[in-house]
């Protein structure tokens, strides 16, 4: 008799349980699939890109959109996948895209030589704002387009560096 | 009337939360992809296999030479293909330049954070010998066990060299 009863109680809590976590579950497929498919943020810090972006770190907003309506141009800075490092995303502005000339300094604190690249097909040129300290196209080559992740437009964190990219 | 509508919006709710776990278990965990072509033959038929593919492997780094992966096309970003991994980053990769008319041979050290990717038919395959090593993030998916035609259901072979 008491088994019985156990087993109701039981089974009702275990009811409510299963409904509250598909609750969550389906709030947090909603978050997930904003943040992967349409606007994330993320935090971006180093030397590369001065004297666009702080050296300690900010926060960015970025827009996953464009890159799969084909919508980048030049200039836009974007976050993308290392080529070098699979576990790593790095935040870089676009210089060239498929078919464009791309000249750069081979060592900007050195010399004036520089070269003249021919950007391939399915590929696009980045470049850091900070050629003195930036690893980017200039040392792995032009990276595939299915590495870009997003881009970014709109910087969120100092407040007073708050305002549009690009 | 609003009853009719609200029916409307509890069912459309429904198709898109089944929509929304099918497309995150599809992203994330477990594809069906349709792979067809030459450049495969004769591991995958001419005019097309399905086979399911998981998406896990490549994320935690267990992609090794042999496997049948899916990477997106570093020439054309909206194609994916499907091609075997020969060489891993470190890899020393040995190809014929020129398999129709001539037996010279290539050797090339996989760069960091890249694989070295090739079709089993080599006659015919648009793969690493045309278009270079391919960054490792471009991986997508892993060949798992093929699901049609009925004949040839079964794991898909895995071929070390």
């Amino acid at each position: 008799m008491k088994l019985l009863s156990y087993i109701k109680q039981w089974k009702s809590a275990a009811r409510e349980t299963i409904a509250r976590a598909s609750i969550a579950a389906q709030f947090l497929s909603l978050i997930h699939i904003t943040d992967a498919y349409i606007c994330s943020t993320t935090l971006v810090q180093g030397p590369s890109m001065l004297p666009t972006l702080n050296y300690s770190g900010d926060v960015v907003l970025i827009e996953h959109l464009s890159h799969r309506l084909g919508k980048l141009e030049p200039g836009d800075i974007v976050v993308v996948r290392s080529p070098v490092d699979p576990k790593k995303i790095v935040a870089k502005r676009i210089v060239g895209m498929e078919g464009d000339r791309v000249t750069y300094l081979t060592e900007p604190s050195y010399s004036e030589s520089s070269r003249t690249v021919l950007v391939p097909k399915g590929h696009v040129w980045i470049q850091g704002d900070n050629v003195y300290a930036s690893a980017d196209s200039r040392y792995f080559g032009a990276v595939p387009y299915g590495l870009i992740q997003g881009r970014a437009f709109l910087r969120v964190w100092p407040i007073r560096d708050f305002g549009f990219l690009g | 009337m609003w009853s009719i509508i609200r029916e409307a919006f509890d069912k459309t709710l429904l198709v898109a939360k089944a929509y929304g776990i099918l497309h995150i278990t599809n992203s994330y965990l477990c594809t069906v992809a349709l792979a067809y072509g030459p450049s495969m033959i004769p591991t995958i038929n001419l005019t097309g296999d399905l086979i399911l593919a998981e998406r896990i492997s490549p994320r935690i780094g267990k992609v090794g030479v042999g496997d049948i992966v899916i990477v997106r096309s570093p020439v054309v970003p909206r194609r994916v293909v499907t091609k075997r991994v020969v060489g891993m980053e470190g890899d020393q990769v040995t190809y014929l330049l020129d398999p129709h008319n001539s037996d010279e041979v290539h050797s090339i050290v996989v760069p960091r954070g890249h694989v070295w990717i090739q079709g089993d038919n080599i006659y015919n395959s648009k793969d690493s010998r045309d278009f270079g090593p391919v960054p490792y993030a471009l991986v997508e998916a892993k060949l798992l066990w093929r699901v049609w035609p009925p004949k040839d259901f079964g794991p898909m072979q895995h071929i070390s060299r």
